[in-house]
């Protein structure tokens, strides 16, 4: 056994991880070359897809999950990038611009810094609900991703009734809140999560009670119904036939997120950091990481309800109509009839595209050298191909211009909130509650009222009464 | 090739062993509620225990109720409980003794409660369910509370709605003694 521990304990942390790896790879890469050539390999492809094929059900739900866990860390980075980036503007500093261009890997960055920090468990603590609660909070938040339709046909579940699993899980988010602020063994954690739990409390009503008219107009609790329900031009979107509605849904949607001018769930001079006063290393980075993923969930709910979901604004078929081109729009590319002239192609084209742009890039700018026009011109490649292979998929793919128009609307609502962030002060903790029950309660009820009255009236009058 | 239908050597359906582990993870936990010494602790054991409820409500083909169980019982009655015991507890004080004053009624009680639930459980005649129900369960629910049962609904709540405003009503400030105390 010496003989193997006393290289392995030289060995640095990167290199125990590689090792591994390498060693790992090499035996990956040993098994499928035998596996090619005793001739089972086709067989044994048959047999995966067979076995994939027969239990689809349980390989689209390990996907789906796996892949709506993933998409939480771009989400996340990208706030965080917002968070600092907008800041900055209306500041009017620079902002982070050293890592990466115009700074945008600097959330990376703060991810490996908190990874890589200690993590702290306070004496007193109660371990076990002070382990768990970041990652009851995390889950709460990404299990409401599960039901979000980005786009027509993309969704992880599409559930009869999408819009109260939304709401019955992101409220379990508040027991995450009460684990962290009493597990923490501090005054200030226990006031911070108690004042989190009573706000998320309050707004989770006007919240829910704001959602109704839209029901009550949809007939259905099925969010990807609710989608379809608001197509046409933007005219057709709920925000206009649910002002009040909307106007509830994102200020509730601000408080249940605690975001500025609703987020005295910390605040320096009273109750420090709030539940997340004692967190530290990675454990803080979940409570973050948390609430930006909050705010995405937040701005893509408030997208699905009220902003039409993947709709376009306005319908461009009748004016492609008038300029002749027949919709939808097809494009039939064949690559496969190329044959092995397909490789040649691949291997030849792009770096004689690359030379051309870098001559012409030459001739244009004299100053610049050789080599800075040759990078030029590969970054400039690589643009062109992938704006040419999203062009292509847009046309070809339904769901990619869906999601391209999710995402827009979604991501603006996003630096809305931090706008908002950057803009608002803060409400007085006891107004806090008081504009809750008083103002937006009350108006949710009567959003509810006069809904559920045009409703009774337009039927009867359709009905000739 | 596919899952066989039923669980090799056993002859289960799949259902069953996931029924099994949620009853598991609910009769679990429920226990855990009633022996943990720490207050905080037996509530979160409750939220498992719900959680677990409402998995075999969605288990049985009854998202709505599932939903409605998460809604109700973890985002606002356990809550609600775990919200009094913060803002009473302190770490201070004893949190241990409480549970031990009233052990012979309570061991009355459950003794009492276990023979009629057992009575009524196997007096029962269970009848083995048809079919799982169709997707459009929420519009039927829907037509059963607001349309079929409409009346019920209405006197409670009705009832509702007085326990609101004579909870309001007792945990309003008292203005009279206020004045006299400033």
């Amino acid at each position: 056994m010496t003989s193997l521990s006393n290289p392995w304990n030289r060995l640095t942390l990167a290199g125990k991880v590689i090792v591994p790896l390498v060693i790992a790879l090499i035996g990956v890469t040993i098994a499928l070359a035998a596996v090619w050539l005793s001739g089972f390999g086709p067989w044994l492809i048959q047999w995966l897809l067979d076995t994939l094929g027969a239990n689809i059900g349980i390989v689209r739900f390990l996907i789906a999950t796996t892949v709506i866990l993933l998409i939480t860390v771009p989400i996340a980075f990208l706030n965080i990038f917002f968070e600092m980036k907008i800041i900055a503007f209306v500041n009017l500093r620079v902002g982070p611009n050293r890592t990466g261009p115009w700074g945008t890997l600097a959330s990376v960055v703060h991810g490996l810094k908190v990874l890589a920090k200690e993590d702290f468990t306070p004496t007193g603590a109660d371990v076990p609900v002070f382990t768990l609660a970041p990652a009851v909070i995390f889950l709460a938040a990404v299990m409401t991703l599960l039901v979000v339709p980005f786009a027509p046909g993309l969704f992880a579940f599409d559930m009869e009734i999408g819009l109260i699993y939304f709401f019955a899980v992101g409220g379990l988010s508040v027991i995450g809140l009460m684990m962290a602020g009493w597990a923490s063994f501090n005054k200030y954690s226990l006031l911070g999560g108690l004042r989190a739990a009573a706000g998320m409390i309050s707004y989770e009503l006007p919240l829910i009670l704001s959602v109704v008219g839209i029901v009550l107009l949809t007939g259905s609790l099925n969010l990807t119904t609710i989608v379809e329900d608001q197509s046409g031009s933007f005219l057709d979107w709920n925000i206009f036939r649910q002002p009040l509605g909307a106007m509830i849904f994102f200020i509730a949607a601000t408080a249940e997120g605690s975001r500025t001018p609703f987020d005295l769930t910390e605040a320096d001079s009273e109750i420090v950091a709030g539940f997340a006063t004692e967190y530290s290393g990675m454990r803080f980075g979940f409570l973050f990481f948390a609430e930006y993923v909050n705010v995405f969930i937040l701005s893509a709910m408030t997208t699905v309800l009220f902003l039409g979901g993947w709709n376009a604004p306005l319908d461009i078929d009748p004016l492609l109509n008038f300029f002749g081109i027949a919709t939808p729009v097809t494009v039939v590319l064949d690559p496969g009839s190329l044959g092995f002239g397909l490789l040649g192609v691949i291997a030849i084209v792009p770096p004689v595209i690359t030379l051309i742009l870098a001559v012409a890039i030459r001739m244009l700018i004299p100053t610049w050298g050789f080599l800075r026009s040759l990078v030029v011109a590969f970054v400039l490649l690589n643009m062109l191909v992938v704006g040419l292979l999203l062009g292509w998929l847009a046309i070809n793919l339904d769901w990619v211009l869906g999601l391209l128009w999710f995402l827009i609307k979604a991501i603006g609502l996003s630096a809305f909130f931090v706008l908002l962030r950057a803009t608002l002060p803060r409400v007085r903790v006891d107004e806090l509650m008081g504009f809750a029950w008083k103002w937006l309660t009350p108006a949710a009820l009567i959003n509810i009222f006069v809904t559920a009255a045009a409703l009774i009236v337009v039927k009867s009058m359709e009905g000739g009464l | 090739m596919s899952l066989p239908e039923t669980m090799p050597y056993t002859g289960w359906r799949w259902d069953d062993l996931v029924f099994l582990a949620l009853a598991g993870v609910m009769l679990g936990s429920a226990l855990l509620v009633v022996l943990s010494r720490n207050i905080i602790r037996s509530g979160l054991f409750m939220v498992l225990s719900f959680l677990g409820l409402a998995g075999i409500y969605a288990l049985a083909g009854s998202p709505i109720v599932a939903a409605a169980q998460v809604l109700v019982y973890i985002g606002a009655i356990s809550v609600l409980i775990l919200f009094a015991v913060m803002l009473t507890q302190s770490k201070a004080g004893p949190a241990a003794l409480v549970f031990q004053r009233q052990a012979w009624i309570a061991a009355i009680a459950s003794v009492v409660l276990l023979g009629l639930i057992g009575a009524s459980i196997l007096l029962t005649d269970f009848p083995a369910a048809e079919a799982l129900p169709t997707v459009h369960e929420t519009r039927e629910v829907a037509f059963l509370i607001f349309d079929a049962n409409v009346f019920a609904f209405e006197v409670v709540s009705l009832l509702l709605l007085a326990a609101v405003v004579g909870g309001i009503f007792i945990a309003r400030r008292d203005e009279s003694a206020d004045e006299e105390g400033a």
